[in-house]
């Protein structure tokens, strides 16, 4: 059964329809042809397919699309303002916290949300932020800088 | 696949009277929606996060009561559950990620009625009751009574989880929630074990030891015999042992990828004595004798 979706996804106001059974990542990447959120586990374990969703980061493959009706919506391709990078997106390239990159997105969520909860997070905050995705390559020590990073050049201490 | 989102308890119950046997409830999905992809699909989805009044955690009596569409991360975030009931604090703590703890809800993670749900032993060890609506009306089943087997649970498939009842432990008694698990985050448990431990008023003696054991059998349960070990007796490093050895024996774990069931056993004997020691320890002031 097709179900109409209208929803807000980076500032901007979103009409389509899905099958019920779509999920939120299937809908932004099959029906909205936004590739930047990654398909991965496909089952709520690794955060490449995070967004942030009223505020808050979720696994968009386990959240229905459905439920994306009446929400606010971020994802990656909402970061960037023209050519000029995020300075999470930033941070992540200057420390070199971007290997192969799939996990990224994910990451870069992950962390937007924690920076738009905290301006000064903990390495506790940190590795509460970050627990739900999984990086392969980087072996997590220069994504923890990208955050470090990141929160103090948000917040104007570097 | 027919899709249904009731706005409210009745509308809710008017759709699982007709399709309950084939639909699944649907709340966070953190677990529906992998049973989508990967399982089967249902024939059908109610949808209830539409039902208002069925989120929050609130003070009734002496005790909390929690709407079953509460997040596991709204229950992490509460001062009041943190101060009150420490040991489903715990369990929402340590409950996969974050992203999952922002949509996976307690009652869906109840209903799942999965041996390694999270919230289960510590529901258990407190108990706790659910407050079920079904057509010809509510019912409270405490959850000792809830659990029928992997999947399955007293809802049946025509009932709906409105909330949990949960009373505050005794005056004077300490509980913990301990979980194996190969990663801090994200794993499922190998085993879980709640503990609830109320000394005598002269802190001399249990008075009541309450065992929760997850994962370990096709429901989570109680280690009743072990708790009748403990009652009325200082809690002393003979006994204490017994008692660790009489909880593994009261377990029947399986084998899978996740562990071993005698493995599982031997986690629940180390569990089970951690928790007394911890407990006796916080509620006595005194070491195991």
């Amino acid at each position: 059964m097709s179900v109409t979706i209208n929803t807000r996804i980076n500032g901007q106001s979103v009409s389509a329809s899905a099958d019920a059974s779509t999920s939120l990542l299937e809908f932004l990447r099959d029906v909205l042809e936004m590739k930047g959120s990654k398909l991965c586990c496909n089952t709520g374990e690794c955060g490449a397919c995070t967004v942030i969703y009223n505020g808050k980061p979720i696994n968009s493959c386990v959240t229905m699309a459905a439920d994306a009706n009446g929400a606010e919506i971020t994802t990656i391709e909402g970061l960037a303002d023209g050519a000029k990078l995020h300075p999470v997106q930033q941070a992540f390239i200057d420390t070199g916290a971007v290997q192969c990159g799939y996990c990224t997105p994910g990451y870069i969520m992950s962390v937007k949300a924690l920076l738009d909860r905290t301006t000064k997070p903990t390495q506790a905050d940190i590795e509460e932020a970050v627990s739900g995705n999984i990086c392969r390559c980087t072996g997590y020590n220069k994504i923890v800088d990208a955050i470090h990073l990141a929160a103090d050049r948000m917040a104007g201490r570097v | 696949m027919e899709y249904f989102e009731p706005k409210s308890v009745s509308e809710a119950l008017a759709v699982l009277a007709r399709h309950g046997a084939e639909a699944k409830v649907i709340a966070g999905g953190t677990d529906v929606m992998v049973d989508i992809k990967f399982k089967e699909e249902p024939g059908g989805l109610i949808n209830i996060k539409k039902i208002p009044g069925l989120s929050g955690i609130a003070e009734h009596g002496a005790g909390l009561r929690i709407g079953a569409l509460t997040t596991i991360r709204e229950i992490e975030t509460s001062a009041l559950m943190r101060e009150k009931l420490p040991v489903l604090w715990e369990a929402a703590h340590q409950f996969a990620s974050l992203q999952v703890r922002n949509t996976a809800t307690i009652g869906g993670n109840i209903c799942r009625a999965s041996p390694s749900g999270e919230t289960l032993a510590p529901l258990l060890v407190l108990d706790a009751r659910a407050k079920l609506a079904f057509a010809d009306g509510e019912k409270s089943v405490p959850f000792t009574a809830f659990f029928q087997g992997p999947g399955k649970c007293s809802a049946g498939v025509h009932g709906l989880l409105t909330e949990i009842e949960i009373p505050y432990p005794p005056a004077g008694s300490r509980g913990v929630y301990l979980k194996h698990a190969v990663r801090g985050a994200m794993d499922i448990a190998m085993v879980g074990v709640a503990v609830l431990l109320t000394p005598d008023p002269g802190k001399n003696n249990i008075q009541d030891a309450r065992i929760g054991l997850g994962a370990v059998a096709p429901t989570p349960l109680r280690a009743s015999k072990t708790e009748a070990l403990l009652r009325g007796k200082p809690l002393a490093a003979a006994l204490l042992k017994e008692a660790a050895a009489l909880a593994a024996s009261e377990s029947s774990p399986i084998n899978d990828q996740r562990s071993s069931a005698e493995y599982r056993r031997w986690i629940v004997e180390a569990l089970t004595r951690r928790g007394l020691e911890q407990t006796w320890k916080a509620a006595t002031g005194k070491e195991v004798a």
